[in-house]
């Protein structure tokens, strides 16, 4: 998958738990999840868990807490699918 | 080093079914840390809220070190409690809209001992019916430790962020007059007490979810 193609997909990952949609839909690596998107922190293990449902992988915790990101998100998803194959 | 570190979960924006999912409560819990729930009689507490009492020692815990350490990433399982003691016969009672104090000796808390790296806290956190509220400090007493919990009417982000400040600096004019003290936060994030344009040595700690706000800080005599 293309950073792009997880890009896309994140944004549907991230949407039930952040308000400012208008944000999110211009996300980039740079957009911060707490900081930019306000997203809970209580909320990231779910972010964490719902990406490693959809994208069928295992996100251990010190990959889990670089994910602070879209940018790193991508990184880690991506490094994660490699490992996959 | 000194410093306090607070956090606030709001138990009705939880979702208690996947907390109790082993792959979801694993993220936030280590290994050692699951037999504490029977270890100190905690089964009084419903197992979801156990784990977002955990949840919210280790954000507090997080708070106070990150303050002094900008870099540090916040890895729940890394912060390892200990102990957690809770009173005898205790009750979860009703939040009240609003609840402030000075230290904990008033109030029923469940008490904790924690660690990170080289680093030991403790904690003292209480269950209300709707939430759970937490305070961490690097010393054993909190009889310096002021801490306020509250509960507003708009959840907004920004109106969050406006009433938790406003919480706070009437509770420090409280105690110390009516001064021009400002919140504000430092390049890392943190918030820092100015008073007129000078950065106070209290630390302060703020945090906010769903419709409540709350609040730490140490006094200084």
């Amino acid at each position: 998958m293309t950073r792009e193609e997880i890009l896309s997909e994140l944004k549907a990952v991230i949407s039930p738990y952040t308000t400012n949609k208008e944000m999110l839909a211009g996300i980039d690596d740079q957009t911060d999840l707490i900081k930019d998107l306000k997203i809970n922190s209580a909320n990231l293990v779910d972010i964490i868990i719902d990406a490693e449902a959809k994208y069928d992988i295992e996100i251990d915790y010190d990959s889990a807490d670089k994910m602070v990101n879209v940018g790193t998100c991508i990184d880690v998803i991506s490094e994660k699918l490699k490992e996959k194959i | 080093m000194t410093g306090t570190g607070n956090d606030i979960v709001s138990l009705g924006a939880i979702n208690a079914a996947r907390t109790n999912q082993y792959k979801f409560y694993s993220k936030i819990l280590s290994d050692s840390e699951i037999p504490l729930y029977n270890e100190f009689n905690l089964a009084v507490i419903p197992f979801e809220n156990f784990v977002w009492l955990l949840w919210s020692v280790k954000e507090s815990a997080y708070k106070l070190l990150q303050r002094h350490e900008p870099a540090l990433l916040f890895t729940p399982v890394k912060f390892v409690v200990k102990k957690l003691q809770i009173p005898e016969n205790y009750a979860i009672v009703k939040f009240v809209a609003n609840v402030e104090a000075t230290g904990f000796e008033n109030n029923s808390s469940i008490n904790g001992l924690m660690s990170f790296g080289q680093h030991v806290l403790y904690s003292r956190s209480i269950i209300y019916r709707n939430l759970i509220v937490s305070v961490v400090s690097n010393h054993d007493s909190f009889e310096n430790t002021c801490w306020g919990v509250k509960s507003i009417d708009d959840p907004e982000q920004e109106n969050q962020s406006k009433e938790v400040r406003l919480f706070l600096l009437n509770r420090l004019k409280q105690i110390y007059g009516d001064f021009d003290f400002r919140i504000v936060k430092n390049p890392h994030g943190c918030p820092i007490l100015l008073k007129e344009t000078e950065e106070t040595s209290i630390p302060v700690s703020l945090s906010h979810h769903e419709n409540l706000i709350g609040y730490s800080f140490l006094k200084h005599d």
